[in-house]
């Protein structure tokens, strides 16, 4: 274990949460990230006992979970396993596989709204051009939010978890916790 | 007071506000126009060119003359509709384009001087003294143009913006609006009915109509009741559609706050939405036409539809009770409705001027058949109206004047994808074609179906049609009963005469000018706008173009449709800059990227620079530095001497995997890639297409099928991306797989010196020697007691250097552990401004060298472009126009030292005169050198690699400075490059 002491994507030695109305946001900096690709010709591993999703798709168990990325290609999530070489984990589970580390290159934050999920839709319709009513559980969407790439991934009704690039944590804290703001105003 | 009786304005919920710093008092439901006229406030504003009094001519989006600036100091906004200003508690408002109180405009002037100001004026009047035209008459003129005034002051308010999605999307709350989205809604589409005004309804509420035996805003209350409890369908009052976009995207303004005095604490002012729909209903009704008259343009004189909304929405009429009658001049049936609507709400009525030989009679008043206005009377406001009938000339007192000639649909929306609507002799207007967006589908008054019960049918049929194209049914449709309205009309486009008959109010064009432009040959009616500005005002000719093109039809004896046709762009009314901003500004108005050592950056003091979206430390000033200079030379010094770290996180780091990366990279790179052994680093040179530098940067092998590629910063996206141009459609059969890493890893260079001994502190058994480890070698290693990391010996300072990579999120806790236990070495942190020195003096290319239109060979590596492998670029990079170019990168010193390198300064032999044919170069780079103590530069020279020690002369004319400068190696540091091997 070194004794480096690691900071979260935004810069702090804790973790951020808040709440705003219904919904509570808080960053995640223990999600473990790896990309999966499949070399030519090679069968669908199932690493952690995932079974790789179609487009647009995530799966999930208590542990693991994976989604779609591009054709042939995924990112693998260990849920409690940012600290951890989580590459090398998936990589032994994939031996043939291309696998790379990507838990840092990510940040992620998770929105949980406690009615039901009606906060988080009235807060996805503020921030990414996607149908909150199509985009239900277990999907996952690409797209832009304040000019900035993420990751959306409705993982229930009530929680969305909300992947951007790591150097752009602030900015995408900001933009959340500002349309969650306004919201409640 | 010019108050009648009814209306839907709450007289228990009375409203004061002021205009022009006086206090009047309206009630809850108010415009601020309907205020003003219940008020007897006709005078609002002065018009733009001839600055001649102007009143109320519309009620609503389209109006061209109640333009004024609501509310003050940070708010203060120019060019607000009264017409379509909800009236609120403190509303204050003040008209606008006057030198002087509104009723004493100095520039009133103008209007004496018309003759000279006609159309095209200015494009024929300030031809000469031509030096006038830039000091004199376009500063002149500038100050003149435009209508209101800015505060200067920054915004205060906040904005949102959004994104809806939606089955069907209904634009307009009227008959056919409300109906539409009764069928739908009760079909269970998705359905959103946006609306620009506060209250739904339309001209349901403007009219006297009975809808299933009660009024009309009586059925507009129920069906909005219905509508309410539908959860799939969304009602969006005070919301503006202006646009459509592509794939059924439109852009929509929600005015959330605008009817308050400002926005409640941490609330929106406005939100920019974009809606998406599978379908669209264009149901926004229809705009009274008027017809031109000599000085039809007074205070009092208004269209005819307006008076009667005036009349039974907002209960007033624009005449005092001593006034004479209010006079209706019209082409058409719907005229008579005002004369009757007017007379049932209590207000005087002086008679119908109908042009119709054979009008009919459709009320108690009046009638003057075959009659036309003339001409009228009124300083401030219309007294009087001369009419002609059989050719003779009667002046009649009347308090206030409607017009009325006929109506347009309201294209706008339809014609945005340039869909040109089409001339429909019978409705006598352009109506949308199948031209317009896709999935757009007109209804109602929008389309010419404009009748009550017309537009009922029409809204239901819409929006039957727009589910059967998604695949949804309707259900059968209950469609309350309205009387056919009559809609009778004669084509009657101007009253003809030589005086000023004003066709677009809001940029003072008349008949006259269009007379004018015809002449001159303005015909085409994109000429006809331009030359005139017709239509080319805020209101962007809502109730001027159709009239204007009837007239250039006459003028040319065609056809109105064959004369032209006019289409609209978004946005089809003004949106502020805030809102389409989105909401963020200043600090925030666009997303910015933080290195892994940021915090640590900032607690140590040092200032940051923007590099694309990156923050980047750039020097770390020490106490008592009072200049950067002071700063930067430092740190240059403490690397060369000690050792230095920079943040360098921000270059692009692409991981290269797959049984083909070898050859996926030999394609890419210049050079050859495949050879590199593994553990293994090596400078590498990418090409356009066309055969110049594109990007450089440093390739690892970590592994038989593993790469890291580095790029620069500025490049790290376009790289990517064009590598998975590559990988997917270039070589598709390669098995190669890529992805970003560059936030993964925390990159420090550690550079320097004693670099080697800094790192071999925190390194876990790894052996660091030369030998064990040489210049450009790679590995994965460990450091720190377990944490994984990558060390590559490769360096940018031209020193003992290396990078050494982290998770990010060590990257903080790493720069803290290498600044603590490197103070014995004189460990230095260092920034970009540094980062730049010390490349200059080693002659290491970036940016500033790699301009898009330099060459592998200027750079002195034409070699590494390989002759025995194919890849991008590298056969066009042998075409005679780059592989004949000459110039070379060599360094630069000032023949006086003391004198200064300006980077962008063009190279010329001495002594020749300075210009293009002589021009031999130009200096890329400059810095202050700390290690030569003088200033040096980098550049491109003819035969530069052959001219050592030559002087040219290094001329920057923008700041009149002329240097000679000795032409030297590029590199000022270590040439033999014995450091960085060491």
């Amino acid at each position: 274990m070194t004794d480096l002491s690691p900071i979260t994507a935004l810069g702090a030695q804790t973790l951020w949460a808040e709440t705003a109305g219904a919904l509570l946001m808080s960053e995640n900096s223990n999600l473990g990230l790896a990309s999966l690709a499949l070399p030519k010709g090679s069968l669908h591993p199932s690493p952690f006992d995932l079974t790789l999703p179609d487009v647009g798709a995530a799966v999930s168990n208590s542990t693991y979970g994976a989604f779609w990325t591009g054709p042939n290609q995924w990112m693998i999530e260990g849920y409690e396993h940012g600290e951890t070489d989580f590459a090398a984990d998936v990589k032994a589970q994939a031996s043939e596989a291309y696998v790379t580390e990507q838990t840092d290159g990510w940040c992620a934050f998770d929105v949980r709204s406690s009615d039901d999920g009606a906060a988080l839709d009235a807060l996805l319709q503020r921030l990414v051009n996607l149908d909150p009513s199509a985009l239900l559980p277990g999907c996952v969407a690409r797209t832009g939010l304040h000019h900035m790439s993420v990751f959306v991934i409705r993982r229930t009704t009530d929680h969305v978890t909300l992947i951007g690039m790591r150097s752009f944590a602030h900015s995408l804290r900001h933009a959340v916790q500002k349309a969650a703001d306004r919201l409640t105003t | 007071m010019t108050r009648l009786n009814g209306g839907l304005i709450d007289r228990n919920s009375p409203i004061s506000f002021t205009f022009n710093g006086m206090t009047y008092g309206g009630f809850q439901g108010d415009t601020l126009a309907s205020a003003l006229l219940a008020n007897d406030v006709q005078m609002v504003g002065r018009s733009f060119k001839y600055h001649r009094p102007r009143g109320i001519f519309s009620a609503g989006s389209e109006e061209p003359n109640a333009m004024v600036e609501l509310r003050s100091d940070a708010r203060q906004e120019p060019n607000t509709r009264a017409t379509v200003t909800e009236l609120f508690d403190g509303l204050d408002a003040k008209s606008q384009n006057h030198v002087g109180p509104l009723k004493y405009d100095l520039m009133a002037v103008n209007d004496l001087l018309a003759p000279f100001l006609s159309a095209g004026f200015y494009y024929k009047t300030f031809m000469w003294p031509r030096a006038f035209w830039e000091k004199l008459y376009e500063p002149a003129i500038r100050r003149a143009a435009g209508l209101g005034s800015l505060s200067m002051l920054p915004d205060p308010d906040e904005y949102d913006r959004g994104y809806l999605h939606c089955d069907v999307l209904i634009i307009g709350g009227g008959a056919a609006g409300l109906m539409a989205a009764l069928t739908a809604g009760r079909s269970g589409a998705q359905v959103i009915l946006a609306d620009e005004d506060f209250r739904f309804g339309g001209r349901l509420l403007a009219e006297r109509q009975m809808l299933e035996g009660q009024p009309a805003p009586a059925w507009v209350d129920n069906t909005l009741d219905e509508l309410r409890a539908m959860a799939n369908v969304r009602l969006m009052s005070r919301t503006t559609v202006f646009g459509a976009y592509d794939h059924g995207v439109f852009g929509a303004v929600e005015r959330v706050s605008d009817h308050l005095v400002s926005p409640a604490a941490g609330r929106v002012r406005q939100t920019l939405w974009r809606i998406t729909a599978k379908r669209s209903i264009l149901a926004a009704g229809a705009t009274e036409r008027h017809i031109p008259f000599a000085n039809n343009d007074r205070p009092g004189i208004m269209l005819a539809g307006a008076m009667r909304a005036y009349a039974n929405r907002w209960a007033v009429a624009p005449l005092r009770p001593s006034d004479a009658g209010v006079a209706i001049f019209t082409n058409n049936d719907d005229g008579h409705r005002t004369a009757n609507d007017l007379i049932a709400n209590g207000a005087k009525v002086f008679g119908v001027v109908d042009v119709r030989q054979n009008a009919p009679r459709l009320g108690d008043y009046l009638l003057l058949s075959g009659s036309m206005v003339t001409n009228t009377r009124g300083r401030h406001r219309v007294s009087a109206i001369e009419v002609t009938q059989d050719g003779t000339p009667t002046w009649y007192p009347v308090g206030a004047l409607a017009v009325s000639g006929g109506w347009n649909p309201n294209v706008h929306l339809a014609s945005h994808h340039r869909g040109r609507p089409v001339w429909d002799e019978g409705l006598l207007a352009f109506v949308p074609s199948e031209t317009g967006p896709s999935g757009l589908i007109p209804a109602g008054a929008a389309r010419g179906h404009g009748s009550t019960e017309a537009a009922l049918k029409d809204g239901d049929q819409a929006a039957s049609h727009a589910l059967a194209q998604i695949g949804m049914a309707s259900v059968p449709p209950t469609i309350p009963q309205a009387l056919e309205e009559s809609q009778a009309q004669d084509a009657f486009w101007h009253v003809p005469g030589q005086k000023r008959a004003w066709v677009d109010f809001q940029n003072d064009v008349t008949v006259k000018d269009i007379k004018l432009a015809h002449q001159e040959n303005m015909k085409p009616v994109e000429h006809l706008k331009r030359w005139t500005t017709l239509g080319m005002a805020t209101d962007q000719g809502k109730t001027a173009n159709v009239s204007a093109l009837a007239v250039m039809a006459e003028l040319t004896g065609k056809a109105i449709p064959e004369t032209g046709t006019t289409i609209f762009r978004p946005p089809y009314t003004g949106v502020s800059m805030g809102v389409l901003g989105g909401g963020d500004s200043g600090h925030d108005f666009r997303p910015e990227r933080r290195t892994p050592t940021h915090s640590w950056a900032k607690d140590h003091g040092a200032v940051f620079v923007e590099v694309g979206q990156w923050m980047r430390a750039q020097y770390f000033p020490q106490p008592g530095e009072s200049h950067w200079r002071e700063t930067v030379d430092r740190e240059a010094l403490a690397v060369r001497s000690a050792v230095g770290i920079c943040d360098v996180t921000t270059l692009g780091k692409i991981d290269v995997q797959g049984r083909d990366a070898s050859e996926f990279l030999n394609r890419i790179y210049a050079n050859m890639m495949a050879t590199l052994p593994v553990g293994k680093t090596r400078y590498g040179l990418m090409l356009r297409e066309e055969g110049t530098l594109y990007d450089d940067g440093t390739c690892a092998r970590l592994g038989e099928a593993q790469y890291v590629v580095t790029t620069t910063t500025a490049n790290a996206a376009t790289v990517y991306r064009k590598m998975e141009f590559a990988r997917q459609c270039l070589w598709p059969d390669l098995d190669v797989s890529l992805i970003s890493t560059t936030d993964a890893w925390a990159q420090l260079a550690v550079a320097g010196p004693k670099s080697r001994e800094l790192l071999s502190r925190i390194v876990d058994d790894f052996d660091l020697s030369n030998e064990a480890f040489p210049f450009m070698a790679c590995a994965e290693l460990s450091i720190c007691k377990g944490l994984r990391a990558r060390l590559f010996r490769i360096s940018f300072s031209g020193e003992l250097a290396y990078e050494i990579a982290v998770p990010a999120r060590f990257g903080n806790a790493l720069m803290e552990r290498l600044m603590t236990i490197g103070a014995d070495l004189g460990v230095t942190p260092y920034g970009t401004e540094t980062l730049g020195v010390l490349r200059i003096e080693k002659g290491h290319a970036t940016a500033n060298e790699l301009t898009g239109q330099t060459t592998a060979a200027m750079l002195g590596l034409g070699r590494m472009v390989s002759q025995k492998k194919d890849s991008i670029g590298a056969l066009m990079s042998r075409r005679e126009g780059l592989a004949s170019d000459t110039r070379r990168l060599v360094g630069f010193k000032p023949v006086n030292a003391a004198e200064p390198v300006v980077a962008g300064s063009h190279l010329f032999a001495n002594g020749v005169p300075q210009q293009t044919d002589t021009d031999q170069g130009w200096i890329t780079s400059a810095c202050y050198s700390p290690h030569l103590a003088c200033h040096i530069g980098l550049g491109y020279l003819e035969h530069g690699d052959t001219r050592m020690g030559e002087i040219v002369t290094a001329a920057n004319p923008l700041q009149g400075q002329s240097v000679d400068v000795e032409v030297v190696s590029a590199h000022f540091v270590d040439p033999e490059g014995v450091r960085l091997r060491d």
